[in-house]
């Protein structure tokens, strides 16, 4: 029987218990990436999880993929972090500068994005030189008082990073419990099977000791 | 009459009396009152497709009937969270950056000359202005693209928060 899960991926019931966790994958972890992100990494992030699972149920998958999502939160949500910082390093410098007037601040934000991972072009390192001496800042000042401007968002985002180490703790202990829970019934299946030979066994015996 | 009935009238009386925000940054904000993301809507996940799929998978592992139903809603519920997660983290309220970067002193020629062509009075030219760079203190006081997506996420913890909770106890009890 084939069940249209999501965006057109079907999961077929009587298939092996491994292709059908593989299956569901896409629809519990469509990976909703933004533009500059790399599918190929986070597949093999997910890839790199799920081989670590003893035993690929499902349900275990559908949590594995889950906590592989808030890995990649937690890594979004630290380059924010750099990112508000970056911000509001280009707004105090436009702020303090004579460029607040007129140009905005999104050139001065773009030029000194690129400044800062050393990828600046001339023009735009001679900007943030002039914005510099203009505000009467250096790099380490400028960036101790954007600290300090963007603090209140630094520590939204710390928040964020926060709930995504919980939710992972919460699938950890959820996937234990699986794991668990599957390691116990199959504990179960052999002293059942282990009851079971034993018994025929004493069954053949007592046959055997019939008088005939 | 008891003190408690005596200050719900008189809580009423004022209310009565209320007539919303007043100032522009009370506007401002309860203008954004409309503003959702559809997560306080109760969810119908029983008659979606995902959720028999997802409750025959888990059934084979041994949950029982009431235990699949919990974990497959818990599951959807937790992926609705973080759907809603994403859409607004991926786009976050523009930035107006002529407003932002905006040189209110060197506006007022313009407002004169909008308000009143034969020439405006003065105190209407401050007004405007006054509002403007209210709007203005707003718009940057929001920051930009990366602190206003943090922000909008950020109101979207508890339902992420309670999600997961939901979803960790069906496993765990199930």
């Amino acid at each position: 029987m084939l069940y249209n899960v999501h965006f057109g991926i079907y999961v077929d019931i009587a298939m092996p218990l491994e292709d059908k966790s593989k299956s569901l994958l896409p629809f519990l972890s469509s990976p909703k990436l933004l533009p500059n992100e790399s599918e190929a990494e986070f597949q093999s992030g997910l890839q790199s999880l799920l081989s670590e699972l003893d035993n690929p149920s499902p349900l275990a998958v559908a949590l594995v993929s889950q906590l592989n999502e808030c890995l990649w939160w937690i890594k979004r949500h630290t380059v924010d972090k750099e990112l508000l910082l970056h911000e509001a390093m280009a707004r105090l410098l436009s702020r303090e500068g004579s460029n607040w007037v007129g140009s905005g601040n999104s050139a001065l934000s773009v030029a000194l994005e690129h400044y800062l991972d050393g990828s600046a072009q001339k023009d735009q390192a001679a900007l943030i030189e002039e914005a510099l001496i203009d505000a009467n800042l250096t790099l380490s000042d400028l960036r101790a008082k954007g600290f300090k401007d963007a603090a209140r968002h630094i520590k939204m985002v710390d928040d964020l990073i926060h709930r995504q180490h919980q939710t992972i703790r919460h699938l950890q202990r959820s996937i234990d419990s699986i794991d668990y829970k599957s390691r116990l019934i199959k504990r179960m299946d052999l002293e059942l099977a282990a009851l079971e030979s034993k018994e025929s066994v004493k069954g053949a015996l007592t046959l055997d000791n019939e008088p005939s | 009459m008891t003190m408690n009935h005596r200050r719900s009238l008189a809580n009423q009386g004022n209310a009565l009396k209320s007539t919303g925000p007043r100032s522009v940054a009370g506007k401002r904000a309860s203008s954004q009152n409309s503003r959702k993301h559809g997560l306080n809507v109760a969810p119908d996940f029983e008659s979606s497709p995902e959720y028999q799929t997802l409750v025959d998978l888990i059934g084979e592992e041994g949950f029982s009937t009431f235990a699949c139903a919990d974990i497959a809603s818990g599951l959807l519920n937790y992926r609705r969270a973080m759907d809603a997660y994403y859409d607004t983290y991926a786009s976050p309220e523009p930035v107006d950056e002529f407003l932002r970067d905006a040189n209110v002193k060197a506006s007022n020629p313009i407002f004169s000359e909008h308000l009143s062509p034969s020439g405006s009075e003065p105190q209407d030219v401050r007004e405007m202005a006054a509002f403007f760079a209210s709007m203005q203190r707003q718009e940057r006081r929001k920051g930009g693209p990366v602190s206003r997506r943090s922000s909008d996420t950020h109101k979207l913890i508890r339902y992420q928060r309670n999600g997961i909770a939901r979803l960790s106890s069906a496993v765990r009890q199930g």
